[in-house]
């Protein structure tokens, strides 16, 4: 007797294929997993009585969290997308009550930071931490601003965790060594422009 | 550039244990590297921000451009939700009431309707001899409609031709809901031809009506509608029934 998956893993597994890939197919699948539970908005402004500006940023940060969770495996198809999903989208619904009076763009915090000091032992660690958080991260963003289009694309997939072999094939360059130094490059002249 | 490099590489690439010491104890004793450290640590996380900030502005224009072809709801407070269903339960209820009780009249309301404008008490003759049939009709007017059964069959019992104690005995039944029984007895009054005034067939089309099962309301039309067109007893009763129920 052999049993058929049913459509729904079918196609989630699909989506996390393309999740999982770069470029153009990432980005298709990152905007048809946001439009395939956008109605997740509605159960916010119903369930949770949030406005809909609120209930759209706690969806948008679901969706961006779970996407990162899909990249980095960490969602392990134990549930389907929608479950999985939907029970962070509450999780967020009720952070965002609870933390009514704080920064919005806190609730979704990018792991980037956590995962670089996590690689420092105390007391190295501690230090770095407290400058961190002494950063003008306004400046740096309007800084970022000014540098031209091709660094800030650059910069952007490394952040998002892209490896230079990736970006070689993404933007065309002629090896990872070039996107390296291409890279870092744009990071000093990003430096450059924070301490003017 | 070059701590930078020395950075970038520490971050994305596999590191010694001795390389790993070497560069936290640079972060300790070297302000000037620390501050690098904190600035690349920084600008990812900074640039990672301005990623899904861009991502969001995306998605939201997704969203709006849905919205415009599906509309979304201003949602009420939950509170407000529970008084609105409240609210829609109760005239939900109120519309059923209506409908049942006054809006549509059922063959077994017109019978009801019937019973207690004719039936509520049956005539007594003022005599001072206290035969039986009064007996069963003093009883049946007391309401004690199984007693009043009794005699009204006792009666029968002796005299199976009375046919008022046939008509009594049906509509005692009746009103003590024994359908069967009243349509019995009001099969025998309506085949009784020798009676001037005989409303057997009404009260057995009224019998079907109040029973109500699915085939009585068609035989009670059949019924209604031979009274009529034969012009038997109880004709106007009957056209006025025929009219509410077609």
């Amino acid at each position: 007797m052999t049993f058929d998956t049913p459509s729904f893993i079918q196609e989630d597994e699909a989506l996390i294929r393309s999740l999982r890939e770069n470029g153009m197919a990432k980005r298709k699948a990152e905007e048809q997993l946001f439009s395939q539970y956008v109605y997740f908005i509605r159960e916010g402004m119903s369930k949770y009585s949030l406005p809909e500006e609120e209930a759209f940023d706690a969806y948008s940060d679901t969706i961006l969290y779970g996407i990162d969770n899909i990249i980095k495996g960490i969602f392990e198809n134990r549930s389907s997308l929608k479950t999985y999903l939907f029970k962070i989208f509450c999780n967020k619904c009720v952070d965002l009550i609870r933390k009514k009076t704080t920064n919005k763009s806190s609730i979704h915090q990018t792991s980037s930071i956590s995962d670089l000091l996590f690689m420092i032992a105390d007391p190295a660690k501690t230090v770095i931490q407290q400058l961190v958080d002494m950063a003008d991260t306004d400046l740096l963003k309007r800084k970022l601003t000014e540098l031209g289009e091709n660094c800030k694309k650059l910069l952007g997939l490394f952040a998002e965790g892209y490896t230079d072999r990736e970006i070689t094939v993404e933007m065309s360059y002629k090896s990872p060594d070039v996107v390296k130094t291409s890279r870092l490059r744009c990071l000093d002249k990003l430096r450059q422009l924070y301490k003017q | 550039m070059d701590n930078m490099e020395y950075i970038d590489d520490y971050f994305s690439g596999d590191r010694s244990e001795s390389q790993t010491q070497s560069f936290e104890k640079r972060i300790i004793e070297d302000p000037a590297f620390a501050i690098d450290v904190a600035f690349y640590v920084s600008a990812k996380k900074t640039i990672a921000q301005q990623v899904q900030e861009e991502k969001k502005q995306r998605f939201q224009e997704i969203y709006q451009q849905q919205k415009k072809v599906v509309p979304i709801k201003k949602y009420l407070q939950p509170f407000e939700w529970r008084y609105m269903a409240a609210a829609c339960m109760i005239a939900v209820v109120m519309l059923l009431t209506w409908f049942v009780f006054r809006g549509k009249t059922t063959p077994a309301n017109l019978a009801d309707q019937y019973m207690q404008e004719n039936w509520k008490t049956l005539g007594v003759t003022m005599s001072a001899k206290q035969d039986s049939m009064q007996t069963a009709l003093l009883l049946y007017n007391a309401g004690n409609f199984n007693q009043a059964l009794e005699s009204f069959e006792s009666i029968l019992k002796n005299d199976s031709t009375n046919q008022s104690a046939k008509k009594y005995a049906g509509i005692v039944s009746l009103r003590s809901l024994q359908y069967d029984k009243a349509l019995q007895y009001f099969t025998l009054l309506a085949a009784d031809t020798t009676l001037f005034s005989n409303e057997g067939k009404l009260y057995k089309a009224l019998t079907l009506m109040k029973r109500s099962r699915p085939e009585d309301i068609e035989a009670a039309k059949k019924l209604l509608a031979d009274i009529r067109d034969n012009d038997l007893e109880g004709k106007e009763q009957a056209v006025k029934w025929l009219k509410k129920l077609e």
